[in-house]
């Protein structure tokens, strides 16, 4: 479940370990859903809730293959993100927390959240798939599309408390991520909480297309991402340094005892 | 919860985990627990009345007076569940670290997570997706409203297998271990909720009697033991954790 640590016997040849193909696979990856993301004509500005449902439908008889095509993308690639959040998931592993339960509790609110975004990219592709079907069944699948990918995420916050918290109870001299990482977590986490609203307000910045559920929810989650891939890459290159054949985990813990 | 409380370690001291700090994971993760379900509660029963469910049996038209009579409620409940819901994520991976701990390590408590990182979808949070579409539009066409009420409450008491998979892998777990980090009688507890299970299938086939999704053995029955259950576990957790010594070395 959790990517193997580097081979023992390799030493320390670097490169190509779990950890960092995990890393440059999230950099691939979130190239292509950027450019699906631009692709999506509902994004550029995001579809508003207020539309009606005729205007809903003409907009997927209009759009439908840069819908399909976008959202086919999203398909593909949105999940392989996961190794890079298995990667945290390690990181978290190896700090000296007084025990390993955070990382689980990452794993399991990663695991769901992913499925959400799964999910969210069906209604979507669905609605596409024959955009001359009644216009109330098309707004129908339009809002779950939209209230799935938008609202729930408490999956988000879980995971990014839980990392928040590992950092700060990671007590060694050298923690295996800088402190800074926990506050910009809850940071992220925090800014992300409103975009709850989007599941029940039609306008405004809370509203599924406003400033604050979808830019600044958007935003943030990627810049976050960004952050946490220099993050993890100096903590690999550090770990690689330190324990060159590995004495992998529960690592720090059984060290400092 | 003395254990908790006291954080007067430096971070910066080295190696060991700072004094007061034993454990300080586990105990702010079995809080998550009781303010998870708390907030469940809170949703389920009292803001969006899906526990105890409306009936299987209401006309297209009493839907949407449902709706209507519950609308805002729905609103705040949904979106905060929408929040809060990662909390269950939390206590799930307590659960599982807990389970790592047993003879029987690892493969249970990676099953328990799986299980339940599943069943929180179609088992939770489609109930709430689908009320909140229902009362995202009062206006949208009444009968796709009845579908979207059908929806939310079906995968809700419905979404039986992930729970089944999920209680079977703990009840095995606890009644194989030999380092008895839960006593024996939470693994037969597991089996009454194993049963619960299998007595709400006939869900998807009633609209009235027992066993419909409001029914006195699909809903209540299994409610009863549902809460019965966790309130259970939520102390036995408690209890294991206070148990457990602070140098302990789990092994991953």
């Amino acid at each position: 479940m959790l990517p193997p640590a580097s081979d023992p016997s390799r030493g320390d040849r670097p490169t190509f370990d779990a950890q960092s193909v995990s890393l440059w696979l999230a950099v691939v990856f979130g190239v292509f859903l950027l450019i699906a993301f631009i692709l999506f004509p509902g994004f550029f500005p995001p579809m508003s809730p207020g539309m009606s449902a005729s205007e809903v439908t003409k907009f997927y008889v209009r759009h439908s293959t840069m819908i399909r095509t976008s959202m086919i993308i999203f398909n593909l690639c949105g999940i392989m993100l996961l190794p890079f959040f298995m990667v945290i998931v390690y990181q978290m592993k190896r700090m000296a927390t007084p025990t390993q339960v955070l990382g689980y509790c990452y794993l399991s609110a990663a695991a769901t959240g992913a499925t959400l975004f799964a999910i969210a990219d069906l209604f979507w592709l669905i609605a596409a798939f024959r955009p001359d079907r009644d216009p109330q069944l098309i707004m129908l699948l339009n809002d779950l599309a939209w209230i799935t990918f938008t609202a729930p995420v408490g999956m988000i916050i879980a995971q990014n408390l839980c990392l928040g918290l590992a950092v700060l109870l990671d007590s060694q001299p050298r923690p295996i991520f800088p402190r800074w990482v926990a506050y910009f977590s809850f940071g992220v986490a925090l800014v992300m909480a409103p975009s709850v609203c989007a599941a029940v307000v039609q306008s405004g910045p809370l509203a599924w297309n406003g400033l604050v559920s979808f830019w600044l929810r958007i935003i943030s989650y990627a810049l976050f991402l960004v952050v946490m891939f220099f993050v993890l890459q100096s903590a690999i290159k550090r770990q690689r340094k330190e324990q060159p054949v590995s004495a992998i985990t529960p690592g720090a813990v059984a060290a400092a005892r | 919860m003395t254990h908790a409380q006291t954080d007067t370690a430096s971070a910066d001291q080295p190696v060991t985990v700072g004094a007061g700090r034993e454990k300080l994971d586990l105990w702010i993760c079995w809080w998550v627990l009781p303010v998870f379900y708390t907030f469940f509660g809170l949703i389920f029963v009292l803001l969006a009345h899906v526990m105890p469910p409306p009936s299987p049996e209401l006309s297209v038209s009493q839907i949407l007076a449902f709706f209507h009579a519950h609308g805002t409620t729905i609103k705040v409940g949904f979106a905060l569940l929408m929040g809060v819901i990662g909390l269950g994520s939390i206590s799930n991976g307590l659960v599982a670290y807990q389970m790592k701990r047993m003879s029987v390590r690892p493969v249970f408590a990676y099953g328990y997570i799986a299980t339940l990182a599943v069943g929180a979808i179609p088992g939770c949070l489609f109930c709430a997706i689908f009320f909140l579409v229902a009362v995202f539009r009062p206006d949208r066409n009444p009968h796709l409203i009845a579908l979207s009420y059908d929806t939310a409450l079906l995968t809700f008491v419905g979404s039986l297998g992930c729970f089944l998979a999920n209680y079977c892998v703990f009840t095995l777990a606890v009644l194989l271990d030999k380092n008895r980090v839960f006593p024996r009688w939470l693994g037969y507890m597991g089996v009454w909720q194993i049963i619960t299970e299998l007595l709400a299938a006939p869900v998807f086939i009633f609209k009235k009697g027992p066993f419909a999704w409001n029914g006195a053995i699909a809903f209540y029955e299994g409610t009863v033991i549902f809460v019965v259950f966790l309130t259970c576990l939520i102390l036995q957790v408690r209890k294991a954790i206070g148990n457990q010594p602070a140098d302990e070395l789990v092994p991953d």
